[in-house]
């Protein structure tokens, strides 16, 4: 019994580490530039899709792949912002959310067009192996990426804690127009922040593709938790969407364990209703939304 | 065949565009007048198949009945989720309500005892059956379906021009204003989201009776939550006629493209949906409605 508790522990924790990094892309956008990003899973998709033709066609290791994905999804990221969430800023609900909504309708579905809805899957000499600790199996695939989103959300802390660019972030998502007055050029900073938050879920994708399928919905599954993420963990929130993050893998993967195969996501989604009813402002910080 | 509609085909699309211009219909009370943008109405639509299904097949009471039970049903759901979501706001809210429908989607398929689970069940065929809202031509479906958004409509219109139009109107403007002119905006937004669960209950109910099939994907499918929404924004947001426009633009496009390409082109249909969608918000935020309004505008400014 404490086997199987441990056991479900690591793996939520281990899957979570993923929904943190969809999770602190979305809470990052959310926080700097104020629009929720429905499309943050399927960049994931996209970050899949990637990875896996680079392994597949170029025989680059998933793991490599990442100097690729990352770089690539941050120049979307650049481009997403400058052609298409610029445009919609300052416009009120319905633009906002329904701009990103399409597109992240339009990108699923110009995947399926082009690659069909099969899974497809890597194989790279890890995907199999695990270590032991005690009687918990730890999947050395999961375990590397976790520790690489870890190292990750870590790197982004850091970055926005400690150079130009990152205060100005942080300061363009406390007031905007005061940090304009300041002379801090708002659009490179948007930029850089959507830039960065498509590198991260471009990342969730690479570290996924060892040990779990790509498709054209994929995104889907890890975006939904990463909005319950967001919302738990207050919104714009950086760590609180890390923890949140985490959080949410270890509740589905209890909720697996113990209620059944397929109550992952009513686990999760209890939470969500229960944090809505209890603490709708989220765990970690009182702002009010 | 009314309308002079010929093939079977055509008045199917018809009842489709009917139906879905009366999902939109019933979003828009509270998506587009009170702006909030729910997208989790396939919760209300699938609870209004079940609760009618459900009475129909275990104890033998017509769809008609049902019908108003599943508006009944879904009334009362919608105050605990109302009490819920209402506590987000703009897009938290629309993430909230997805949440919603996707738990009874869940649910339904979990609990094959209470409803069939994931199998879902056909709904029998006891033959033309007008009291059990089953007919062997497809003209009554044609004519059900136009009488559900005629009332949607005369609804929308009576809301429109009540006290009630101008709360929720400044409640979708600015919540805290409203408020602080003394609109009872949690009300006003209770009250909206009870009329319109209850409408798209009708048209979940209508549905399964029109298909004679039920089951969790179908009936709690996000597609009816998305088209709720985006026929009413490509209509015109907000406005009495837009659903209706965007639905007659946007249903037979997508049933020709089906036809056309056939089912091999998954995912054809939703990334039109999708560019449609876009260009209104990036270029028409008002919709097809806005569209018409400033050509005639432009025409009648010539003119004079």
């Amino acid at each position: 019994m404490l086997a199987t508790l441990a056991q479900a522990v690591v793996n939520g924790l281990l899957i979570g580490g993923i929904y943190a990094l969809v999770s602190i892309g979305v809470t990052l956008i959310f926080g700097v530039v104020k629009i929720v990003n429905f499309a943050q899973g399927e960049f994931l998709m996209i970050g899949m899709y990637l990875s896996f033709f680079l392994a597949t066609r170029a025989g680059m290791d998933p793991l490599l792949s990442l100097v690729i994905v990352m770089p690539v999804m941050f120049l979307i990221g650049m481009a997403f912002q400058h052609v298409l969430i610029r445009r919609v800023l300052g416009l009120g609900d319905m633009p906002q959310i329904f701009l990103t909504f399409a597109l992240s309708v339009l990108l699923m579905n110009v995947a399926l067009l082009l690659f069909t809805a099969n899974y497809r899957t890597v194989q790279t000499p890890y995907t199999d192996a695990a270590v032991h600790i005690g009687a918990v199996y730890i999947s050395v695939a999961k375990l590397i990426a976790f520790v690489l989103a870890m190292v990750f959300s870590g790197a982004l802390t850091l970055f926005l804690q400690s150079t130009d660019i990152g205060k100005a972030m942080r300061a363009a998502a406390q007031n905007r127009d005061v940090a304009m007055l300041m002379g801090i050029n708002t659009d490179l900073v948007f930029a850089v922040a959507v830039g960065l938050a498509l590198a991260l879920a471009g990342a969730a994708g690479a570290l996924l593709m060892p040990f779990y399928p790509v498709y054209p919905a994929v995104g889907q599954v890890f975006v939904l938790m990463a909005f319950v993420a967001v919302v738990l963990g207050t919104l714009g929130n950086v760590t609180g969407a890390l923890i949140a993050g985490l959080m949410m893998g270890v509740a589905e993967s209890l909720g697996i364990q113990f209620v059944g195969a397929d109550s992952g996501l009513i686990v999760v989604f209890a939470m969500l209703l229960l944090t809505l009813a209890i603490r709708p402002s989220g765990l970690f910080g009182g702002r009010a939304r | 065949m009314p309308l002079g509609l010929r093939s079977g085909f055509a008045v199917d699309i018809a009842v489709r565009v009917l139906l879905f211009a009366f999902i939109g219909v019933a979003w828009n009370l509270m998506g587009g007048y009170a702006k909030q943008l729910s997208l989790g109405h396939a919760a209300y639509f699938g609870l209004g198949a079940y609760t009618s299904t459900l009475l129909l097949i275990k104890f033998g009471i017509s769809p008609w009945i049902g019908l108003v039970a599943g508006g009944i049903v879904a009334m009362l759901a919608s105050l605990p989720i109302g009490w819920l979501c209402f506590r987000l706001r703009g897009p938290y809210f629309a993430i909230a309500t997805i949440a919603t429908a996707q738990v009874f989607m869940l649910l339904f398929l979990k609990f094959r005892d209470f409803a069939w689970g994931a199998e879902g069940t056909t709904i029998p065929f006891l033959g033309n059956a007008p009291l059990m809202m089953q007919f062997s031509g497809k003209a009554p479906y044609y004519y059900i379906a136009l009488a559900l958004l005629v009332l949607g409509l005369v609804i929308t219109y009576t809301i429109e021009r009540s006290w009630m139009g101008n709360y929720l109107v400044a409640v979708g403007e600015d919540e805290d204003a409203a408020e602080a002119v003394g609109v009872n905006a949690p009300r006003i937004k209770r009250d909206i989201y009870l009329i319109s669960a209850f409408l798209t209950a009708l048209a979940g109910t209508f549905y399964v009776q029109y298909i004679y099939f039920i089951d969790p994907n179908t009936a709690f499918s996000f597609n009816v939550s998305v088209e709720a929404a985006l026929v009413s924004i490509v209509g015109g947001i907000g406005t009495l006629w837009g659903p209706v426009l965007g639905t007659v633009l946007l249903e037979p496009t997508s049933a020709l493209l089906q036809s056309w390409l056939g089912a091999s082109h998954g995912g054809v249909q939703l990334t039109v949906y999708a560019l449609i969608l876009m260009a209104v918000i990036l270029w028409r935020p008002t919709g097809l409605l806005g569209l018409l309004t400033d050509a005639y505008h432009k025409l009648v400014r010539r003119d004079g």
